[in-house]
């Protein structure tokens, strides 16, 4: 059969060919690094939660330190990680199709698995939303600033687009303005976002215990802004590395994987505004 | 001072872990680990010509192989220590009082014992198997994400750890008492009961750790399998095993996110005084829809790869090609999607709206077509088979002879008035044993022992493991069948205190539990000295595949792997493989 032929034609690509501990092809510490740190970090909630009891005899600095430690330990792991497989070899490495396939796919499947995620909290809000309405006073929720808010991260999705399409036609100027600008119309969304909740916590004294809906509210806001700031944090990651003279035409998988999710949670978003903002107001 | 300890700590934290980063990369220096084979060139992926040695080599592989070893090695753990959760639990029902042990502590055992099992045993066992061998099956170099791999497992000990933590003697943390659905109120602290305690939050914190680490896992298959097949193996030809797995990261997908997000919710009910599932907000019902939307696909995430593994072992033991593999596949498929809409049959006495509940009967009803379509495949597979009742065909036999009983009284559970009579009674928990216990547990056991030979390069004792197969094969039965006239009986679950007219049967239950663990223990014992001393395997086809036509992929690796073994001169004198003739004219 032919499957022999193809096993000695394309032989066996070592995963990990440029890593740390150097000379291995199938040997790396940053997965190992990063998971402590990820499992540290929740560690250090359970001492957090564990402290907070009544007659706890853990120090209360206990918990803080070890989330400070864990969360380095988590981003020297994830830098490692970073580093090491996509941007030290950036050049030279083989650019298959496959491979950036599977990281499209790899997207793909992890904003299937968002879509869950987020469907916890819309299914508490839709359940209390059965009931009867409104159940408490709500607050101002359909202001200006969400609708500025909304305009802004729509836009955003837009500039990003934008500068995607231009790096595929070797404009690397205007790729470079536009995520840019994606970038700063993400953190004033994120601004927008954090004066909000200032506004109704203070002002308004709405908080995430003010009844049924502070929970549906602050869950899903906080959650989508948790995911707004980690597309930041993306985004910050493939700016840092396009001022670095990365990407072109030819190779740029983390400009699509990062703009699909960026994408993704901006559509959440729309979706957000429309079932929790409006539809909160609704009957109201 | 509070702010000056902090401070100090804090320093003293950073500078620990400067010095475990500096350890670290002297341990680099020490260079103690060199690669191991001298020729590494024209080595074809052998899997071990690139890698550190000793403990480093584990700590930091990246090899799809070493991290299904790794999996296998967590999973049995686990196994080891659900199974010694619930041997308590037997022995103390071995007489109607609470002699042994006190109610709480039993409440704790049941608790752990099922998240044990499905949790930290059930899918990283599995993970086993499919890290292992579908990059072999499908002819990819290794998993797409060969680092997201290691990480997904390493989440893993961290997440026992928390699982585990209310055992451990920390303070005034007693263990979780919810059951393994922690149903609220109750899990969410509320009322005269200690699940207030941390326990349970930490429990909760371990289990969104180790669902992290399943979707992850699910994420890398579902790439894995999509892009990374090699040319000649179509979606046409893919196999069997393959494609369960494929099916399953597509559940584990939706299905476990979801419970991450009802568990970050439970927690913060728990220490923020939100309000999900207090009764004036979510309330019970909603934990309970959110939870079994999770919970019911979970059955068929932990169900489909073990059916997975009959349907590509037992043809191999039967001499013939899988019958109707094309609707082994298209009723894989069919669960996977009926899966989801079926999980409200677990909450038939909520006092739910009747319209709901009629429609998840009928959908419940209707994943028995599927699952029956694989059972009589499986059967039409033997029919007039040439049959070999080695170790791994007989626990496929026993798979499907113990899926069948599980699977029909399945089916009374699904229609709501035998539901209503039957919930919370001895008969679901016997029902859903003969699933787990009698179907995948024996699946998982007999792709263990057909895959014995790849994973260690020997062979196991044969005789022990026939006598772990009757064992096994017999302590399910008396086990679970007891169970479900314990509950025709109407014996309620989860007690650890019974009526005396409930003696014998429940004493015949634990009786087949020490049979189980009778077995248990000489599986153990065979594959520990089988791996240390077994007969070496010589050649890449132990189970003779190569007379019927069966000879896949993955052996015929093996075959390479262990000429290649030999050329680099390995300590085998005698001739390799005289089976290999017709495939190394390479």
């Amino acid at each position: 059969m032919s499957t022999e032929d193809a096993h000695d034609d394309h032989g066996h690509h070592l995963p990990a060919v440029e890593d740390w501990p150097r000379g291995f092809g199938e040997a790396s510490w940053w997965p190992f690094i990063t998971a402590l740190g990820a499992g540290g970090i929740y560690l250090g909630a359970a001492l957090f939660i564990v402290a907070s009891g009544q007659d706890s005899t853990i120090s209360p600095a206990l918990a803080p330190a070890a989330l400070v430690g864990s969360v380095a330990v988590f981003l020297v792991g994830l830098y490692g990680w970073l580093y090491h497989a996509f941007v030290s070899a950036f050049w030279s490495r083989e650019a298959s199709e496959t491979s950036g396939k599977a990281l499209r796919w790899g997207m793909i499947a992890f904003l299937g698995s968002e879509v869950a995620t987020f469907g916890g909290g819309f299914a508490y809000y839709f359940f209390i939303r059965t009931g009867a309405w409104p159940p408490q006073s709500l607050p101002h929720l359909l202001g200006s600033l969400v609708v500025v808010n909304t305009l802004l991260l729509i836009a955003s999705s837009v500039t990003l687009h934008w500068a995607h399409v231009a790096l595929r036609n070797g404009n690397r100027r205007n790729f470079l303005i536009g995520l840019v600008a994606t970038l700063v119309l993400g953190v004033i969304f994120i601004g927008g976002q954090v004066l909000e909740y200032y506004e109704f916590i203070v002002h308004s004294q709405f908080t995430v215990t003010s009844g049924i809906f502070g929970s549906a509210f602050y869950g899903l806001t906080g959650l989508h802004g948790l995911h707004v700031s980690l597309g930041a944090v993306l985004l910050g990651i493939v700016f840092v590395r396009s001022l670095a003279g990365q990407y072109s035409a030819e190779r740029h998988v983390s400009v699509t994987t990062v703009s699909m999710y960026w994408h993704f949670v901006d559509a959440v978003w729309i979706f957000l505004v429309v079932v929790l903002y409006a539809g909160a107001q609704l009957g109201a | 001072m509070q702010i000056t300890g902090q401070l100090a700590l804090t320093v003293l934290m950073g500078i620990f872990l400067v010095g475990v980063a500096a350890w670290l990369a002297r341990v680099e220096n020490w260079r103690s680990y060199t690669p191991l084979a001298s020729g590494g060139g024209g080595a074809h992926g052998t899997g071990h010509a690139e890698k550190p040695s000793g403990v480093i080599r584990w700590l930091t592989t990246v090899d799809h192989k070493d991290i299904g070893i790794l999996y296998g090695f967590f999973g049995i753990i686990s196994f080891v220590v659900g199974g010694l959760m619930v041997l308590g639990m037997r022995i103390e029902l071995f007489d109607p009082g609470a002699t042994l042990i006190s109610e709480s502590f039993y409440n704790s055992l049941l608790t752990n014992h099922g998240i044990t099992m499905l949790f930290l045993f059930g899918t990283p066992i599995i993970a086993a198997f499919s890290n292992y061998f579908v990059p072999l099956l499908i002819d990819a170099d290794d998993m797409a994400f060969p680092r997201i791999n290691a990480i997904a497992f390493w989440l893993l000990p961290p997440g026992a750890l928390l699982i585990w933590a209310g055992f451990l003697p920390l303070g005034d943390i007693v263990p979780a008492q919810t059951a393994w659905t922690l149903y609220t109120p109750l899990a969410a602290g509320v009322g005269n009961g200690n699940q207030a305690n941390a326990g349970v939050d930490l429990l909760i914190l371990g289990l969104h750790l180790t669902g992290v680490s399943a979707t992850m896992g699910a994420i890398n298959f579902i790439a894995t399998i999509i892009t990374e097949r090699a040319e000649e193996v179509t979606w046409a030809n893919l196999d069997i095993f393959s494609w369960t797995i494929l099916t399953q990261s597509g559940l584990i997908l939706f299905a476990f996110p979801l419970l991450g997000s009802a568990l970050v919710m439970l927690l913060l009910d728990r220490n923020l005084g939100t309000t999900f599932f207090a009764v004036e907000g979510g309330g019970p019902m909603l934990w309970q829809h959110l939870f079994w939307f999770f919970g019911h696909p979970e059955v068929y995430i932990l169900v489909l790869p073990p059916m997975g593994l009959v349907s590509y072992i037992l043809p191999r033991f039967s001499g013939r090609r899988l019958f109707g593999f094309k609707f082994v596949v298209y009723s894989t498929l069919a669960i996977g999607v009926l899966s989801f809409g079926v999980w409200a049959h677990h909450m038939f006495t909520t006092g739910m709206d009747p319209r709901l509940r009629a429609s998840f009967m009928a959908v419940s009803l209707a994943i028995a077509i599927p699952s029956a379509v694989k059972t009589f495949n499986w059967i039409t597979t033997m029919w007039n088979g040439k049959l070999e009742l080695t170790t791994p065909m007989l626990f496929c036999i026993g798979f499907v002879a113990n899926f069948i009983v599980g699977g029909v009284t399945g089916v009374f559970n699904a229609s709501i008035p035998v539901d209503l009579i039957l919930h919370d009674t001895y008969y679901v928990v016997g029902h859903f044993h003969y699933v787990i216990m009698g179907a995948i547990a024996f699946a998982l056991f007999a792709g263990m022992y057909y895959w014995f030979p790849i994973y260690t390069g020997r062979m196991y004792q044969r005789r022990l493991g026939k006598w772990h197969f009757w064992l096994t094969m017999i302590g399910t039965n008396l086990t679970f069948f007891s169970m479900l006239i314990l509950g025709y009986a109407g014996m309620p679950r989860r007690y650890a205190t019974y009526l005396p007219q409930f003696s014998t049967l429940h004493q015949l239950t634990s009786v087949g539990a020490l049979i189980l663990a009778a077995g248990t223990i000489i599986w153990a014992y065979n594959f520990a000295t089988s791996w240390i001393e077994g007969p070496k395997v010589q050649d890449g086809d132990p189970w003779n595949l190569e007379e019927t036509g069966m000879h896949t992929a993955e052996w015929e690796w093996f075959d390479r792997k262990i000429e290649t073994a030999v050329t680099d001169g390995g300590e085998e004198e005698s001739v390799v493989a005289d089976g290999g003739g017709e495939r190394d004219d390479a």
